[in-house]
């Protein structure tokens, strides 16, 4: 079984960025968009976050996996958000409106009365368009950088020296345990272990996970021991430590974290200073319900 | 022998950390591709188990490195993207068991295992929950929404396969823990 990462080198802009000043854009990007429920301003965002992706050149092929799970759970947690209440967020809420779609359950001596209103689906789009680029956002993540830099990256943000190395260390294990989980159940299969096979209720189904979940476990592990002594043997965490790869803040770094500020600070102006920027419809979408 | 505090990350805790989140993160990963059956809410993740089992055993930070990373990198493995709320969560499903860590002295003692299932219980509930409130600010999805359509059936899911696989993997932990020397 082999396992590969999403990355690969693509020589694209965002991969010229420094990697921590690409997460402190992203979160700063990320607490702008949760402030707003217009439409109009969400689609600002959206069209910056589409550019970032139009930046990384990946391709429909490498990415149609994540577009599908993300569309689907977007889609899915909307219309859900939408006939139940119709309403979210911290402050958003809306209250009556003009129906487009009404109809009348009776289930178990309970009335169940789903309302569509022009404001509902309204608050749907804009919350699609919300979700989308906050998902968009991150999930290019995994595609664009490097596995090897992410422990000197979260070294650099400030997360303690053994917490990094572990982070680091976690996915220099990966291929390893992944061999190890290959090796562990195609040993079992000949001992006529089959674990597609249906039979018996749930429990005895996750219970039959155990022959491939144990051994794999316990002989991780047992190597671990082996590591840990070698590491001790040469004197982990005496001293601060060094890494192979440095990163070094550019002046784009610079700009790029200048962006995110700007956008941030401008975005709380407009929505605690201006009062702007708060759920919006416009008045022509009220015809829908005549 | 070293006296052991509840938070201690030394060089043990470092590998076992990066061993519970390469565990997490590969199962993950596998239980995905391998479409096992599922019935109704509860899904088969035998994988959660691996971040409750480790905070159980090894403390913890070991436990919430295990979840938190771990449910990193399997999301990186199935191309899901990152989405750190929700490893923010797996890493509390993983803390909240190793709570008891200390209290342990046999991993097979039927006291043990009931302590470690109602953590285990209690660690699914809140690992869930936080990332589900989270939800409402980012998504924007209003409260009944959260729990309906995020949390019950996270919950329902880690708790039922971590009731059943972190008491298989404690008693075969300890036939070995013996061999550490620790």
């Amino acid at each position: 079984m082999l396992v590969t990462w999403k990355y690969r080198p693509r020589q694209s802009f965002v991969e010229t960025f420094d990697p921590r000043a690409r997460w402190i854009f992203s979160m700063l990007v990320l607490f702008s968009i949760i402030k707003f429920w217009d439409i109009r301003f969400l689609l600002f965002f959206f069209a910056l976050v589409m550019t970032q992706y139009a930046l990384t050149k990946l391709t429909w092929a490498e990415t149609k996996r994540a577009w599908l799970f993300i569309l689907v759970l977007v889609v899915f947690i909307v219309a859900l958000n939408t006939l139940f209440t119709g309403r979210g967020g911290s402050g958003t809420v809306l209250h009556g409106g003009h129906v487009l779609w009404r109809v009348e359950w009776r289930l178990f001596g309970l009335s169940i009365h789903p309302t569509i209103t022009v404001e509902r689906l309204w608050f749907a789009m804009s919350q699609i368009v919300r979700m989308l680029s906050i998902s968009i956002l991150f999930f290019i993540i995994p595609y664009t950088m490097d596995p090897r830099l992410y422990g000197v990256t979260f070294r650099g943000l400030g997360l303690p020296d053994r917490f990094a190395f572990s982070m680091d260390l976690a996915f220099r294990f990966v291929p390893t345990l992944a061999r190890d989980f290959s090796t562990t159940l195609d040993a079992q299969r000949a001992r006529g272990y089959e674990v597609e096979r249906v039979e018996g209720g749930l429990i005895a189904q996750i219970r039959k996970m155990a022959p491939l979940v144990v051994p794999v476990t316990m002989n991780a592990i047992l190597s671990g021991e082996d590591i840990v002594n070698a590491m001790d043997l040469r004197c982990f965490g005496l001293r601060p430590r060094t890494w192979v790869h440095k990163l070094e803040y550019q002046r784009r770094d610079y700009l790029l974290i200048g962006f995110g500020l700007l956008l941030f600070i401008a975005a709380i102006v407009v929505r605690n200073i201006l009062h702007v920027g708060d759920f919006w419809m416009p008045a022509w979408a009220l015809q829908w319900a005549a | 022998m070293e006296e052991k505090r509840l938070w201690q990350f030394g060089t043990r805790e470092v590998v076992y950390a990066a061993i519970g989140a390469a565990l997490y993160g590969v199962f993950s990963w596998v239980t995905n591709f391998l479409a096992l059956p599922a019935a109704g809410n509860i899904s088969l993740r035998p994988a959660v188990a691996i971040p409750m089992f480790f905070g159980v055993v090894f403390g913890p930070w070991v436990g919430f490195l295990s979840g938190f990373v771990g449910n990193i990198l399997g999301d990186f493995l199935s191309g899901w993207g990152f989405w750190w709320y929700w490893d923010l969560g797996n890493g509390l499903m993983g803390m909240i068991p190793g709570l008891i860590w200390l209290s342990i002295t046999s991993y097979k003692a039927k006291s043990a295992i009931i302590k470690a299932e109602i953590m285990v219980v209690i660690g699914a509930a809140v690992g869930m929950l936080v990332p589900s409130l989270l939800e409402i600010f980012f998504s924007g999805i209003d409260l009944k929404t959260a729990i309906a359509g995020y949390w019950f059936p996270a919950f329902l899911s880690d708790a039922v396969n971590g009731l059943i696989l972190v008491p298989i993997l404690m008693v075969a932990y300890d036939s070995i823990a013996a061999r550490s020397g620790r």
